[in-house]
């Protein structure tokens, strides 16, 4: 954040300058993914079992991708969302109490919860906005409210053993596609769906213009007659939504909803955000980076615990990935002047001067 | 505190700034006589005893995460690093008697190389604070099931018990709290008394003029993190001495990294940086350890205690932080 100086040189020339040697970070991400499940598939018998199995096995990461991309909108703001796994657990449980205890139908009760989320991402909002605290902190406490507010609402014995039709969409695959019946999870069509609305929304939309410029300069985009308020409220009302879906596909897919199922979705969806390119400063990145990251590190940790890792070797190594990962980015763009990067730039011979179009 | 002198004008509000310390003696008091009016039990020595002795684990470790913040940073590592702390020191005297002299040169050498990493992530290869130490999160948490190899610490020899829960020489005030006094008083001169003090609450302010005006941001950035590991790993030690025990989930299933955060914040330390309250750390951990255990008291259900430390960072930073300042 200080220091700008030779990204500020960066940015003053053409964009030939770019030293990325591939196209750019989605590119790399999605070398990776095909290492990933090449290498997987070569070194780790079991890993592929045929196309529906290893299909199959983003049913066990998708929730973490449901979240990434809610939580992308709000990264993208500059801001962060602290509460997701507080929202998942609250809005599922709440939805199975609607269900279990006053008989509304399991369907129009994941709808309200998916309601309830968005709620609760707008109260996240109206505490960052109205009370002027900084997101972090402001879902950091939210987060301990909802997660007591989980934990009553649960009651000793939370609700499970819900429809068949509710659980297929955690477990189950689409059934009417033809040659490709029983082939994809219905999470699998739920994640790539959603996926395709975030990208073109942050891509192709107004509104994804004004988030990224709201993201990259609040000041400048207030300035220019852009709500703010309104498009920090609607990226956190989202992320919410999205948390809470991800809540339910988790209780579809365990066949039960605990008040504490949804904490382990906050720092791997981060991760996921991340290594996906947005930067934790807002105003840059692309939704599709983050989709291909979700499958890199979703496969990534499915292949480790076939291969048989533990569970914690394989966080381990997704810590180690995301700080190699920004590492490398930092070096490659040239950003900002820390000590590896002062120490490269005297290592590489000068660049020859650029010929002067004038 | 002395530490605001750094940074002159700018708050909207001093008056309410510089009365935090004594904010929160007065809430900390108030809460702690309601309490003993409903129920004595909660005013007699021994209680008292044990919520100060309860506070002191997050007290060190929010200490470093005060000069963290201070400095515009932010340490999500501290967590597992204080249960790495206690799970190697912890094992080493279970299974190897390791004395406890021996324990305190561990806690602090791993303390110091693993913030130093965290460091040099942040200012050699410009990660941001959020990310390395997520990043680091995940790997120090790793170390400790590596190390732990499936084992844990549930009994730790005399003289570690003693040291966690009695006091020197036989004075009546247990050691821990001597220590937190001691990284207390340590920290409260380092941070507002000191020319490293003054380097840390600059870069906080503004890293880009520090720079220009001739401080080694990249140096200072590192020792600050290194500082921060020290502390969180020596909280480690006294958690282990003082409870006996030690698991892999030791400082990440107490979500130790957002409450030392939160300490630091409701003591009056600002998350853009540039501002510190040490003292207000110490009483803040103090008011929380207060709080907790009167809701024991008072027979309240333990699924709200989370709810009521939510409601207290929202309330205390409330007004704070109207800075539009990134988090970094």
């Amino acid at each position: 954040m200080d220091m700008r100086a030779p990204a500020a040189a960066d940015a003053a020339t053409p964009r030939d300058g770019r030293r990325l040697p591939v196209g750019g970070w989605e590119l790399a991400l999605t070398a990776l993914l095909v290492a990933v499940v090449a290498g997987f598939g070569a070194a780790a018998p079991g890993f592929y079992a045929g196309p529906a199995s290893l299909l199959g096995l983003t049913e066990n990461f998708l929730p973490f991708g449901l979240v990434a991309l809610g939580l992308s909108l709000v990264i993208l703001t500059g801001g962060i969302d602290l509460s997701v796994g507080a929202v998942a657990s609250l809005s599922a449980v709440l939805a199975a109490q609607l269900w279990s205890r006053f008989g509304v139908d399991i369907w129009a009760a994941s709808a309200l919860g998916v309601a309830i989320g968005a709620l609760l991402g707008l109260l996240n909002a109206a505490v960052i906005l109205r009370l002027g605290i900084e997101p972090l902190i402001a879902t950091l406490g939210t987060s301990f409210l909802y997660g007591s507010a989980a934990v009553a609402a649960a009651g000793a014995a939370p609700p499970s053993g819900f429809p068949a039709s509710f659980t297929a969409v955690g477990t189950g695959t689409l059934g009417s596609l033809g040659p490709l019946a029983g082939l994809v999870p219905i999470q699998l069509a739920l994640f790539a769906a959603l996926a395709v609305l975030f990208s073109a929304l942050v891509a192709r939309s107004p509104f994804g213009r004004v988030l990224v410029m709201v993201g990259y300069s609040p000041d400048a985009a207030r300035y220019s007659g852009i709500r703010t308020g309104r498009v920090l409220a609607t990226a956190y009302a989202v992320s919410g939504a999205m948390a809470s879906l991800a809540g339910l596909v988790l209780a579809s897919y365990y066949d039960a909803v605990r008040p504490d199922m949804g904490d382990v979705l906050l720092l791997t969806a981060i991760t996921m955000v991340v290594l996906g390119g947005i930067s934790i400063f807002g105003g840059e990145g692309t939704v599709a980076g983050v989709v291909v990251s979700v499958l890199v590190l979703g496969f990534l940790r499915q292949g480790m615990l076939i291969a048989g890792f533990s569970d914690m070797v394989t966080t381990m190594l997704t810590g180690a990935i995301l700080l190699a990962s920004i590492a490398a980015k930092n070096l490659f763009n040239r950003r900002g002047t820390g000590l590896a990067n002062q120490i490269w730039a005297t290592i590489r011979r000068p660049e020859p001067p650029r010929a002067n179009p004038n | 505190m002395s530490a605001a002198a750094a940074r002159p004008a700018a708050d909207p509000r001093p008056g309410w700034r510089d009365r935090r310390e004594l904010v929160l003696v007065a809430v900390t008091a108030a809460s702690a006589g309601a309490v003993g009016i409903v129920n004595p039990g909660f005013l007699t020595v021994e209680n008292l005893r044990f919520v100060a002795l309860n506070s002191v684990v997050l007290s060190i470790v929010a200490l470093g995460q005060t000069l963290v913040i201070a400095m515009r940073g932010i340490d999500l590592s501290v967590a597992p690093l204080m249960g790495l702390s206690a799970m190697v020191c912890g094992l080493l005297a279970q299974t190897h008697g390791l004395p406890l002299w021996g324990a305190v040169g561990v806690a602090l050498a791993i303390g110091l190389a693993l913030g130093t990493l965290n460091g040099v992530l942040v200012a050699a290869l410009n990660i941001p604070p959020i990310i390395t130490t997520l990043g680091t999160y995940s790997l120090f948490g790793g170390l400790t099931f590596l190390y732990s190899d499936g084992t844990q610490v549930d009994q730790v020899p005399p003289a570690y018990a003693a040291f966690g829960n009695a006091g020197p020489l036989g004075l009546p005030v247990p050691t821990p709290v001597l220590v937190l006094l001691l990284v207390t008083a340590a920290c409260w001169f380092a941070l507002g008394h000191s020319r490293f003090g003054r380097a840390v609450l600059a870069v906080g302010n503004n890293a880009a003029a520090a720079y220009n005006a001739g401080l080694r941001v990249a140096v200072i950035r590192i020792q600050v993190y290194a500082l921060s590991g020290l502390l969180a790993c020596l909280g480690g030690l006294v958690f282990v001495c003082y409870t006996g025990s030690a698991t892999v989930t030791t400082g990440t299933g107490d979500h130790v990294e957002l409450q030392s955060i939160a300490v630091a914040l409701v003591g009056g330390t600002l998350i853009a940086g540039g501002r510190a309250n040490v003292l207000g750390t110490v009483l803040a951990s103090l008011f929380l350890s207060t709080v907790l255990t009167a809701l024991v008291f008072l027979q309240v259900p333990p699924i709200w205690y989370s709810a009521g430390e939510g409601l207290m960072i929202l309330v205390a930073v409330r007004g704070g932080t109207r800075r539009a300042a990134g988090r970094a």
